[in-house]
């Protein structure tokens, strides 16, 4: 077990130079050298200075072995626009915001969706099937803006709940981004739970288990769910990862300082070394997030255990 | 009195066409320490019976709309649900025909003994492994101690079934029901299978159903035999008398296609096999529902018209046709 | 849905044997299967449903542009704001252009980028995909592990990435970033399918014969994923017109006064506490556009692959 998760890791090391490369190579052809082709004129001998601070007037390669040598020592480089900030800096005062505010949106999604799905398996066909269903498709396919200005439109404006819109202070300010961010992975998971959870109950074990006599507790709390659960468990790694990058929109709308705001406006203003941090920061969240799954897979399967090894 | 009486049982499935006869007037008992043999193809309803029987079949679609299933002096269809789990696993046990997906692949073998026993008898988790451990090798399952905290996987279908059947024995079951035991199992494996059950039947005192359809198992494990044709019994009589003087069209053409290895018929020739398929029973005609397959039908045209009663031929031997052997050979061609 | 030769031929032999309705002898088309599927399709209500709601939403992006007496880029201060009515069935923005022209027309865009991307994702796809399915061994083994490196990237940060490498972002670019950003699964589908195929006797009948790797290919693999990908198509839309959407409406993607359904939610954006239906109109069509794809998709693959219905 523990050589697959070395192995596991291991791999994850070629994958990561592989990421870096690919932006690296994608932001040398739009930056190209951003001093250059930028609409502020710099003045000669700024240039070259920024020149050799910033390694430009080197041949690609070395500043591609320079980078990743700073991404592997966890240095990315400084900002290019604003003046006094690295992009550690950056990450380090914004992405706890952001892992925080993707932490709860995935709880919530868990919590709101995982039991709506198994209502929805166990009560299969009936109005409590199809209202939770309804509730789960409208949350899948509604675009996350929407449900987040109808949030606040609502529950700030119209009924003046008192919960704020924007910012990321006390813990009423995280109730409403977090749900907002939460309810597409909530109707995620409420449909692929009950899709698994109607496919489980339909097993041979599952018979013999009702056939032993157990309580339907038993049968649905233990045999039924834990089988269910694999496969919503190994959606859950790349749904979070897909959550955390996916989280400018509702960090736009809410104002939340975390760092998919500050990519978008990285991008705006040209900024490419912040940039290009973050999308290596976020590839490396996904990364974790699929090696987390496949890890937990190997955990909650056992037929996989032995597979492995 | 019988430990188990169905009388008149009737399982209807609804579909967006009408009902679905699955089980149409079935009426046997089994005695204590008697082996019951319910035979009949694919889709006749033994199955239906038998779930019928545990209350295990899916609500919604199915439903037993009349009969009496008595057992232990209990009438089964007013149980409530609560009660039927009471007594499933511990009074009644089954086991099912697909030793591979039957047991739960998440779960430790040891777990699926042990939660039987620790939710009917009520027994601490170590008395339940101890308990575990003797049933295993009660099965024949060579190193039953360490084997117990295997998965499923780890064993062989044959294995599986082994422990299947220790999981229905734990609780010292009055009926064990076996729903094509053999049946997904290697030739070999299946007749160790077989003797393992009849001589836990025996140990036991428990009394038993199988249901299949090899004609094989019948003569090796029962003691009783009905025979089942689209839902409905065609043939009942003791598994001695059954085999000896078989009566009913379908009976003699099921003893027919077994494969046998000397006599007359010898290797050379075909297996028998009966033309034609079972009737829809969604919408079965009112008339013999065998006659379309029958070699006799059409000898007097009722046959298509009426359908034959269930009649007492001969003591303890019942047969549901208007041509039975023993008439048969009076009638001059 | 397995196109089978020999079950063809069996088909035809019965058929014309029994004179099934066909003069002795007369070749019966190929088009009985897809026949067979086109009844399953209708007999699933939802599908059909969807299927009709998906058409309307064609037809209006289509013609409600041609049709409209409103200029959708006309500024109009005077007409901000107008409720719903009939003259204008969506009301208007805050620059007074009519919303249900300009909803159309961000249609066209929004689902033509959708199509387009789509398509060719399903087209790199098919080339990776068959490559590596179909050649195996250490190509297969490289192919895909380059694939899973591709994994990691992330879909939306790196679409954004693509579209900087132009000059300015429109439907073309859109197109080419989200293709780039997510045609991974499709080669993974169209490989996964290829490996199960491969193994199939009327390939190694067709092998036996001596047919070509192309042959094999285009007539026997490829006509058999043909289901499969049809219904990936309509899995794989919705997530392309959301990345759109989400794109445009923080202002990376098309932007206004041009319109597609993420540059009206931007249109939206500053106005929408005291005007909510400005995001909310392209949303609804969003929602509207997602929600029937799925239901087609669940259609099509109970149509064309009845074995993976759900009880």
């Amino acid at each position: 077990m523990t050589t697959f998760v070395i192995r596991r890791l291991l791999w994850t090391i070629p994958v990561l130079l592989l990421v870096i490369l690919f932006t690296f190579l994608m932001m040398r052809q739009i930056k190209g050298n951003p001093f250059r082709k930028t609409d502020r004129a710099v003045p000669a001998a700024i240039q070259a200075n920024l020149d050799r601070k910033f390694h430009l007037d080197e041949p690609w390669y070395v500043q591609y072995a320079d980078y990743v040598k700073g991404v592997f020592s966890l240095d990315l480089g400084p900002s290019l626009v604003l003046r006094n900030q690295s992009v550690n800096d950056i990450v380090k005062s914004h992405f706890p915001v952001s892992l925080e505010l993707g932490a709860y949106a995935f709880l919530f999604a868990i919590v709101a969706g995982v039991p709506l799905g198994m209502l929805a398996a166990l009560r299969a066909n009936k109005l409590s099937d199809y209202l939770a269903m309804l509730v789960a498709n409208v949350g899948f396919a509604v675009p996350s803006f929407l449900v987040a200005t109808l949030l606040i439109y609502y529950f700030a404006v119209k009924w003046n709940v008192g919960l704020p819109t924007s910012g990321w202070r006390s813990w009423d300010s995280k109730i409403l981004p977090s749900i907002a961010l939460g309810f597409f992975p909530m109707a995620y998971f409420a449909r692929l739970v009950r899709g698994t959870m109607l496919e489980t109950l339909q097993q041979d074990y599952v018979r013999t288990a009702k056939a032993k006599g157990l309580r339907r507790r038993r049968v649905v709390g233990l045999h039924v769910l834990r089988n269910s659960l694999i496969p919503v468990a190994t959606a859950a790694g790349p749904l979070l990862g897909a959550v955390i990058t996916g989280s400018f929109i509702i960090e736009t709308i809410f104002a939340i300082p975390g760092i998919g705001r500050y990519y978008v406006s990285s991008v705006s203003a040209r900024d490419y070394s912040v940039t290009m941090g973050l999308t290596i920061l976020y590839a490396v969240i996904v990364i974790v997030g699929n090696l987390v799954v496949d890890i937990l897979y190997g955990f909650l399967d056992p037929r996989t255990r032995e597979a492995r090894t | 009195m019988p430990l188990l009486e169905v009388r008149g049982l009737r399982t209807y499935f609804a579909t967006r066409e009408g009902d679905v006869k699955a089980v149409d007037d079935v009426s046997f008992s089994v005695e204590r320490g008697r082996t019951l043999g319910i035979v009949g193809e694919s889709g006749c309803g033994k199955s239906v019976t038998a779930l019928s029987i545990m209350g295990l079949i899916p609500k919604p679609p199915a439903r037993i709309v009349s009969g009496s299933i008595q057992f232990d002096g209990k009438e089964l269809t007013q149980l409530r649900e609560a009660e039927l789990e009471k007594l499933r696993g511990r009074d009644i046990a089954m086991i099912f025909q697909d030793p591979m997906t039957s047991l739960n692949p998440t779960l430790t073998i040891g777990t699926q003994i042990t939660e039987t026993l620790r939710r009917h008898l009520g027994m601490s988790a170590r008395e339940a492994d101890r308990r575990a451990v003797e049933l295993l090798e009660e099965v024949r399952i060579p190193r039953a101690n360490e084997r117990l905290k295997d998965y499923p996987h780890r064993y062989s279908g044959g294995m599986r079934q082994r422990v299947m059947i220790a999981i229905a024995l734990s609780c010292n079951p009055k009926l064990l029901i076996a729903d094509e035991p053999t049946t997904a199992l290697d030739v070999t494996v299946q007749a160790g299978v077989l003797d393992l059950l009849e001589e836990l039947r025996e140990e036991h005192q428990m009394a038993m159903i199988v249901i299949t359809h090899d004609m094989g198992v019948v003569a090796e494990a029962a003691d009783d035999v009905v025979v089942m044709y689209a839902g409905q019994i065609v043939e009942q009589a003791s598994s001695l008398e059954l085999f000896d003087r078989p009566e009913h069209p379908y009976t003699e053409a099921l003893l027919g296609a077994l494969p046998s290895l000397e006599g007359e018929r010898g290797r050379e020739e075909r297996l028998a096999s009966i033309p034609g398929r079972p009737p829809d029973l969604l919408d079965p005609p009112a008339a013999c529902l065998f006659a379309p397959r029958c070699p006799f039908a059409g000898l007097n045209d009722y046959c298509s018209v009426e359908a034959p009663e269930l009649r007492e031929l001969r003591p303890g031997h019942w047969v549901r046709s208007a041509h039975p052997a023993s008439e048969r050979a009076a009638v001059a061609v | 849905m397995v196109v089978n030769p020999q079950q063809e031929e069996l088909r035809e032999l019965v058929l014309t044997r029994t004179g099934g309705g066909v003069d002795a002898g007369a070749p019966i088309r190929q088009t009985s299967l897809w026949r067979d599927a086109w009844y399953r399709y209708r007999a699933n209500r939802a599908a059909v449903i969807a299927g009709g709601l998906f058409l309307l939403l064609v037809v209006y992006v289509v013609f409600a542009p041609i049709l409209s007496p409103y200029d959708p880029y006309a500024v109009d201060f005077s007409q901000a704001y107008q409720p719903i009515s009939w003259s204008h069935p969506l009301g208007t923005d805050q620059y007074g252009r009519d919303l249900f022209t300009r909803t159309a027309l961000g249609g066209r865009i929004s689902i033509g980028i959708g199509f387009a991307a789509t398509i060719a994702i399903t087209g790199i796809g098919i080339l990776y995909g068959s490559i590596s399915g179909f050649v195996g061994g250490r190509l297969d083994n490289g192919m895909m592990r380059f694939l899973d490196a591709l994994y990691g990237l992330p879909y939306l940060p790196f679409a954004i990435i693509v579209t900087q490498l132009f000059q300015t972002v429109n439907f073309w670019v859109m197109v080419i970033a989200l293709t780039i950003a997510s045609w991974f699964t499709a080669a993974r589908v169209v490989r996964g399918q290829i490996i199960s195929l491969k193994e199939n006797d009327y390939v190694r009948a067709a092998r036996a014969v001596g047919a070509r790797w192309y042959r094999i290919l285009g007539r026997h693999l490829l006509p058999n994923t043909l289901g499969v990908l049809i219904v990936f198509v309509f899995l794989e839309l919705p997530g392309v017109i959301l990345g759109e959407a989400f794109l445009s409406f923080i202002g990376l993607g098309i932007n206004p006064p041009k319109a597609s359904w993420g540059s009206l939610a931007q249109d939206g954006r500053d106005v929408y506490l005291a005007h909510p239906t400005m995001i909310l109109i392209p949303s609804v069509a969003i929602a509207w556009l997602i929600l029937c794809a799925f239901f087609i998709a669940d259609g099509l693959r109970d149509a064309l692959d009845p074995r993976t219905r759900e009880t």
